[in-house]
């Protein structure tokens, strides 16, 4: 029977255009997947090569000051990159997996973003995670929305359900077939982009799978549930097409807005301003009122004493660390706004399943806002380091070629990820019972005739 | 074709929507979404053009109360940008988040546009934002296909098709009757928005601002009718064509998705496959390159500059750069900046081609697809499209030019070519001169260039009319009652 259902259901037409609508855009969105990985890594190797070639050269154009080397020269510190970002590509378009800073202020420099083009960022781009939450759930529809209702229009339902002495059973069947066909087609895809994307046979990995099934799950339930319903096949797919929507562009539009209201973050433009004016306004003043500042935030350097004369790299270092201290606490309300969103979105996030699918995906390939933000931070530590190595040899005025300058390599920042298993999987395990429970009690109710 | 008949079967379409609760509850969605639309998109843009106006006039009023200083300090103190929001941007939201708000303007230095509403997203951004643009162009049609699905393939279903016909109906009068009814509901929803637009551009825009984007407006719905005229003929049309109404609801949602969802993404991806753009790294260590070839002013033995300062020491008939009755160092940098910012601007234009050639088949698809082409035109019209963003990027670049030439002009004419000694004091120029140097003024499109460069999308429109009026003329010959 089974065997005969599948014959029956792969010779219809929606079938095998869905089937292939959805597997090109799979394996384009794989391809989409690696080409980002690769502009990626070409950027990693790129950047080891640029810093070694700059480092080099500047040493040799500025080899009287260590202070006005140091103004020059750049570090760089790569965010490292999980290769399950070829599946979800996230946020890692807009911002910059590299940093590349010198151990000037801080602050002007942190918020550079990548290049990218925004028409790409409107319509979206087209990864796996796209086929996955908006194509799948599509083909899922296309399959089902008239599971019951196309048997009863086309007069052979009653013709079935006298054969068999449970006609939920027939039902059941059908829609088994069906999910199977599409679990099938997400593992091909998914194998492909194992196969492709050199996926690492891992435990985010394994969590991928899992959050995709589920999320294929619920969709099936959300099916046999308006299928429950046993309305005209054309309702059917109105309702379901419009629960597409829904989750798919209404809520989720409606969720980001009330997020970047309720956690607006106009302290952005004012830590750049404050940033500048605390860091020019230096020039004007009495040299003493800032290093006097400067003495207050690091204490061991107070052994340098005032600057005697007019221009001075102790002095200089003195004025762009004081633009971060202006602007520091501007800079921590916006770190704190743009964690509030993030905990907010993955708060609310847990009840919507494609708001939490995204996020999961995101979160695991180390492309979403958590991650950029961690990176921030470690960007500053970074900073810092470098920063107080420089400090005490520009101060002492160290000669430039007593440095072993090949060892300013790239240094890599990789986030952990902690899988939270209970938050991944409870909610779309909860979601989808609650809807097969409705639909068994909606077929209890109003017996399948 | 009877004007009588025409109506009656318009009305007809327009009151049974009417009737159905499913369709009237759709409807009631829409119009409350609109509102929350108009509302929210409003508060957006008087909140952040409030908050880029006032750090706008903050960074005006510190750059004038800067004391007297050397002009080279004033070149790197700089200048900080930020984006003006288009008054309609309330309307079309376009490429607004995606793009950045503020941008640093120095010496020496092309900085990126920074601080994007997507850079703070969560990522939940992707899922789109509900704008009342996208309601018009994407949920209204959607509508429109589920009001206009049955219109005319459930009368074959139920034989009343037959007796139309066989009463001296034409094909033709079915078609476009049943069409204006839909359009006539399209457009109903089309006057709130429109309303509510005008409406809203008095509450929040300045007098200046309110009759270019009344002219807007008018545009814009002129655009969105047609729109409308298309879009509802198709349902119709394919109602026509198909055998039961439940094919033809399924094959209009098909049509929808492929439109509005999978034909504008897939076409941008394609383009993004074809085209691919460097990285910032990439694109950076390009021009560092150009520069180092081209001479590098940092390089103390650079020879395009030392054959500069020897080519000048001579026709001053001098031995050394103190003769020299002008700031050798302002003009050193003064060919310097001119040097670096063309060929920032050769890799700026290269990359911003690479993003064109990108959009271009998604630009070429509107000749196929009418959601592109109204998507496209009201971003255009709305100031939101990727031209005025790219224009924004090009003012802001000049006018950092300009700022730093004029410091360095400033530096060549009144300072010294004498160096300083340790505790002389800096030299420094009177801060009258910051003051005459004017402030950042954004240039949007005007109208007539807007309307210019959206020509392609205004000629698909027609192109669609005409073609859907063949289309009616031939079904009306070749389609059956049964």
């Amino acid at each position: 029977m089974f065997l005969l259902m599948l014959k029956r259901f792969l010779r219809s037409r929606i079938a095998i255009i869905g089937l292939s609508v959805v597997f090109i855009a799979g394996l384009l969105s794989i391809f989409i997947g690696k080409q980002h990985v690769l502009k990626q890594q070409d950027s990693q190797i790129r950047t080891a090569k640029f810093q070694q070639e700059h480092i080099k050269r500047n040493v040799q154009f500025h080899q009287a000051e260590i202070g006005l080397l140091l103004y020059y020269v750049q570090f760089s510190l790569v965010n490292q990159a999980h290769p399950l970002n070829g599946l979800s590509i996230g946020q890692r378009d807009v911002n910059s997996s590299i940093q590349r800073l010198t151990i000037r202020n801080l602050e002007g420099q942190k918020y550079d973003t990548d290049l990218y083009n925004p028409s790409n960022l409107l319509v979206g781009n087209l990864d796996f995670s796209f086929v996955l939450i908006y194509l799948f759930p599509l083909l899922i529809i296309g399959f089902t929305y008239n599971l019951l209702s196309d048997e009863k229009e086309g007069g052979t339902w009653r013709l079935l359900s006298s054969q068999s002495t449970n006609p939920i059973k027939i039902l059941f069947w059908g829609l088994f077939i069906r999910a199977f066909i599409v679990i099938v087609t997400f593992l091909v895809l998914l194998l492909l982009a194992i196969f492709i994307l050199s996926l690492p046979f891992d435990t985010y990995l394994l969590t991928t799978l899992v959050i995709s099934c589920l999320y294929l799950f619920f969709w099936f339930a959300v099916s046999f549930w308006v299928v429950s319903l046993q309305k005209t096949s054309s309702t059917n797919a109105a309702i379901l097409i419009s629960t597409w929507m829904l989750l798919t562009v209404i809520l989720p539009a409606a969720i980001n807005n009330y997020i970047t209201n309720t956690y607006p973050v106009p302290e952005a433009l004012a830590t750049v301003v404050n940033q500048r004016e605390g860091y020019h306004e230096k020039w004007d003043m009495d040299k003493k009122v800032t290093m006097d500042k400067f003495y207050t935030h690091y204490p061991e350097f107070r052994k340098y004493g005032q600057p005697d004369k007019q221009s001075s790299w102790l002095w200089y270092y003195a004025m762009q660390q004081l633009g971060d201290d202006d602007a520091q606490e501007q800079s921590r309300q916006m770190r704190n706004k743009l964690w509030q969103r993030e905990r907010a979105s993955g708060m609310i996030a847990s009840f919507l399943p494609t708001l939490n699918v995204q996020h999961q995906l995101n979160t695991i390939a180390r492309a979403g806002l958590s991650n950029h933000l961690q990176f921030l931070d470690s960007t500053a530590k970074f900073h810092e380091k470098m920063r107080l190595y420089f400090y005490p040899r520009i101060f002492e005025e160290a000669a430039v070629n007593d440095q072993n300058w090949d060892n300013f390599k790239v240094e890599h920042y990789e986030e952990k990820v902690q899988i939270d298993w209970l938050a991944i999987l409870a909610p779309l395990i909860i979601i989808t019972s609650v809807l097969i429970i409705l639909s068994g009690v909606n077929y209890r109710r109003k017996r399948v005739i | 074709m009877r004007i009588d008949v025409l109506k009656l079967f318009a009305r007809q379409v327009y009151i049974n929507a009417f009737k159905s609760k499913a369709i009237m509850a759709l409807l009631g969605i829409i119009v409350v979404l609109l509102i929350y639309a108009a509302i929210s998109g409003a508060a957006i843009y008087q909140k952040q053009t409030e908050s880029r106006l006032l750090y706008q006039k903050q960074v005006r009023e510190n750059w004038e109360k800067m004391p007297d200083k050397h002009p080279h300090r004033m070149a790197h103190y700089g200048y900080l940008v930020f984006r003006t929001k288009h008054l309609l941007s309330f309307f079309d939201f376009g490429m607004e988040s995606y793009t950045g708000n503020a941008i640093f303007l120095e010496a020496h230095r092309q900085n990126t546009v920074n601080f994007s509403e997507a850079g703070f997203s969560t990522g939940m951004l992707r899922f789109g934002e509900i704008s009342m643009s996208m309601i018009l162009q994407v949920l209204l049609p959607l509508v429109v296909f589920f009001v206009g699905f049955n219109t005319v393939a459930t009368d074959r279903e139920n034989g009343t098709l037959k007796i139309l016909l066989s009463q001296g109906v034409s094909w033709k009068e079915i078609i476009i009757g049943k069409a204006a009814g839909l359009l006539v509901l399209s457009l109903s929803i089309l006057l709130l928005a429109v309303g509510m637009l005008v409406v809203g551009c008095f509450t929040i825009s300045q007098e200046g601002l309110r009759t270019d984007a009344l002219y807007r407006i008018c545009w814009l719905s002129f655009f969105y009718l047609l729109y409308f005229a298309i879009i509802s003929i198709i349902p119709v049309l394919i109602s026509a064509v198909s055998k039961t109404a439940k094919l033809a609801l399924v094959s209009l949602i098909a049509i929808w998705l492929v439109c509005a969802v999978i034909f504008p993404r897939t076409s941008q991806a394609l383009g993004n496959l074809f085209y691919p753009s460097p990285s910032i790294t990439e694109f950076q260590a390009a021009i560092e390159q150009d520069l180092i070839k081209k001479g590098d002013s940092h390089n103390p033995d650079d020879p395009y500059y030392k054959t500069l300062k020897d080519s000048i020491l001579k026709v001053y008939k001098v031995t050394s750069i103190e003769q020299l009755p002008f700031n050798y160092s302002g003009f050193q940098m003064k060919e310097g900046e001119r040097i670096s910012a063309a060929l920032y601007n050769e890799h700026l234009n290269r990359l911003l081609q690479i993003y064109q050639q990108q959009n271009t088949l998604a630009r070429r698809s509107t000749i196929i697809n009418p959601f592109t082409a109204i998507r496209n035109i009201s971003m255009a019209l709305s100031g939101t499209d990727f031209n005025s963003y790219t224009s924004f990027q090009e003012q802001a670049e000049s006018y950092r030019y300009q700022l730093a030439q004029q410091m360095n002009d400033l530096q060549i004419k009144l300072i010294s070519n004498k160096k300083l000694g340790d505790h002389d004091r800096p030299y420094s120029i009177s801060r009258s001169y910051w003051k005459s140097f004017p402030d950042f003024k954004y240039k949007g499109s005007s109208l007539r260039e807007v309307v210019k460069r959206e020509l392609f999308s205004l000629v698909a429109f027609f192109c669609w009319i005409l073609a859907l009026g063949v289309i009616i003329s031939i079904l009306s010959r070749r389609l059956k009652a049964i």
